[in-house]
């Protein structure tokens, strides 16, 4: 092996270690901001007290054990579902379901959002069909969208799509409409197009409340996949609960929900971090 | 040269009582500033000396009036009747007429301004603000690097390039300004009362450089300001605006050879001059009032 090779290597080696290591250091950030807020000793005072309080009550009989199951039985149901009912299957067709819905709401949503917020023409021709729209509950698409689509995935996602679309699309705007005028004059004094102007300037100052949108979506998008699954499916973590209530089975209804909620919190906390690596700016504040 | 031609600009201001009244900004202000020199325009807050310069970058209309910078109008006035009013409405319809061009960056007349409270994009490093204006004026993408640098030296900011602005000095960051404004090579550089909101030391070594600079470069600088010092210290010719409404008090020539110094009797008796003015425009402010 020639001296040439062995320096290569060793240095394709430290590359790639380098490589590895950002990852590391990035989940450890991700971790400690998320799991670390939850696990913090702070909260676990508050956390603990309340977990041995659900689990002693029922077990006493305080409260009746057949209406409220204790964590340490709602954990036994988890591992049976996920032995019994095919758990991971429900979860992978309520994720496809989710993210098709919320990806296409983000690449409407966004675009129209920074159009109607950065030309007054173009607002003033869209913006009042979607204020008209809007205020339609999203539930109260479902009767028209099973006639139209027919039970199956295109209803779900689309009725997922409406509840992830006007949160992103209304904050995008907002934030978008309220650029500071001052940035961009200094940008068009040194002659920056309006495309430009959309990509360096007005997006960039409109990060924080697109982000607050997005969470704002994720949040009603997971409202709507309960109820899409309910209404229409044979699988997913709606349509179990519903089963669920079915057979009278409370504790596969509580780890529904326990489910649901920590998808929920964990979707918003990986928003979080977006949000922390994007507008590292802030941070000096 | 900066050539105004009567600019006159009118608001409508709706008061408490929410009755709407009109209100005049700049009442035919004609002022003419040669290439190379260094104006510097005088008033109280509230006479409309920012509005005008805002005029001369191009960034509002006039009502009325024109801005020619080396003989090429800057825009074109509001309308005045009905029907130009519906021609100008049906040709700004999708694009404002102080915007450039949708896709193509291309600075109109080679002004850079200098804002107030800097304006400099707080999401980019110091080096990212200046790599954006130089990719603005269209320098090479493999030139940009060594430029920005080069610019960073010039306004002594080097070391804090991958800085963000919140975390330099205000006077750092009204030094990232200049050097975003240097980075275009302008022939006219704008200032909007550049130093108010720096402390007195770091605006007396901030007015040093300035002068430095314009020394080197020999670019017209029109700086405005409320500060009778830093006016008389500065600039060849100071130009004084009176409130209410806004226009042109009187112009008062600096002939005093650079280098100067800032306690000399020359500086000291011009600056009581326009102190004596501007304290006379202010105890008799009704008097100009309609």
């Amino acid at each position: 092996m020639s001296v040439d090779s062995i320096i290569r290597d060793s240095a394709t080696s430290r590359r790639g270690l380098r490589w590895w290591n950002l990852v590391v250091r990035e989940l450890v950030v991700f971790l400690r901001t998320s799991f670390g807020s939850v696990f913090s000793r702070e909260f676990l005072t508050v956390l603990i007290p309340l977990l041995i309080l659900w689990e002693v009550l029922p077990r006493l009989g305080v409260v009746p054990r057949t209406l409220v199951p204790p964590p340490s039985a709602v954990v036994v149901t988890f591992r049976d579902m996920v032995v019994d009912l095919n758990m991971a299957e429900h979860l992978t067709s309520s994720a496809i379901r989710f993210t098709s819905g919320f990806l296409l709401a983000l690449v409407t949503a966004f675009p129209i959002g920074v159009l109607m917020g950065w030309n007054l023409f173009i607002r003033k021709h869209a913006l009042p069909l979607f204020q008209i729209l809007a205020p339609v509950p999203p539930p109260a698409w479902v009767p028209i969208t099973i006639i139209l689509f027919g039970v199956g995935l295109p209803m779900q996602i689309f009725l997922i799509f409406l509840g992830v679309f006007y949160p992103i699309l209304f904050n995008t705007y907002q934030g978008i409409k309220e650029t500071d005028p001052r940035y961009l004059a200094s940008a068009r004094v040194f002659g920056a197009s309006e495309f430009t102007l959309i990509t360096r300037v007005y997006i960039w100052h409109a990060l924080g409340s697109v982000i607050m949108g997005i969470k704002i979506g994720i949040a009603l998008g997971l409202i709507m996949l309960v109820i899409a699954e309910m209404y229409g499916g044979r699988s997913g973590l709606g349509w179990l609960l519903l089963e669920a209530k079915e057979y009278f089975q409370i504790d596969r209804m509580v780890v529904c929900m326990v489910l649901l909620g920590f998808i929920g919190w964990f979707l918003i906390e990986v928003m979080k971090y977006i949000e922390l690596k994007l507008a590292v700016w802030r941070i000096g504040r | 040269m900066i050539e105004a031609k009567g600019i006159s600009k009118f608001f409508s201001v709706v008061n408490d009582d929410r009755t709407a009244e009109g209100f005049t900004a700049l009442n035919s202000v004609s002022l003419r500033i040669e290439s190379g020199s260094f104006v510097s325009l005088l008033g109280p807050s509230g006479c409309g000396k920012s509005t005008f310069l805002e005029i001369l970058a191009g960034l509002q209309a006039p009502s009325d009036g024109q801005v020619w910078i080396d003989d090429k109008l800057v825009l074109e006035p509001l309308p005045a009747t009905r029907r130009e009013m519906e021609e100008y409405r049906k040709k700004y319809r999708f694009l404002s007429p102080i915007a450039n061009s949708l896709f193509r960056d291309n600075p109109k007349h080679d002004i850079a301004m200098i804002f107030q409270d800097y304006a400099v994009f707080p999401w980019m490093t110091a080096r990212q603000n200046v790599l954006f204006t130089l990719k603005l004026r269209g320098v090479q993408k493999s030139e940009r690097e060594g430029a920005a640098a080069d610019y960073l030296r010039l306004v002594g900011l080097s070391g804090s390039e991958n800085k963000y602005p919140s975390q330099l000095s205000g006077g750092m960051r009204q030094r990232l300004a200049l050097a975003r404004a240097l980075s275009v090579e302008p022939r006219i550089i704008l200032m909007d009362e550049p130093f108010a909101a720096v402390d007195a030391l770091t605006r007396e070594r901030l007015q040093e450089d300035l002068l430095r600079l314009w020394q080197e470069t020999k670019k017209t600088i029109v700086l405005v300001t409320h500060d009778v010092d830093e006016a008389v210290y500065l600039s060849d010719e100071v130009v004084v605006f009176s409130p209410l409404p806004g226009s042109i008090r009187n112009k008062v020539a600096v002939d005093i050879p650079r280098p100067r110094r800032r306690s000399s009797s020359e500086i000291r008796e011009i600056k009581e001059r326009l102190l004596a003015m501007y304290k006379y425009d202010t105890i008799h402010e009704s008097d100009y009032s309609i």
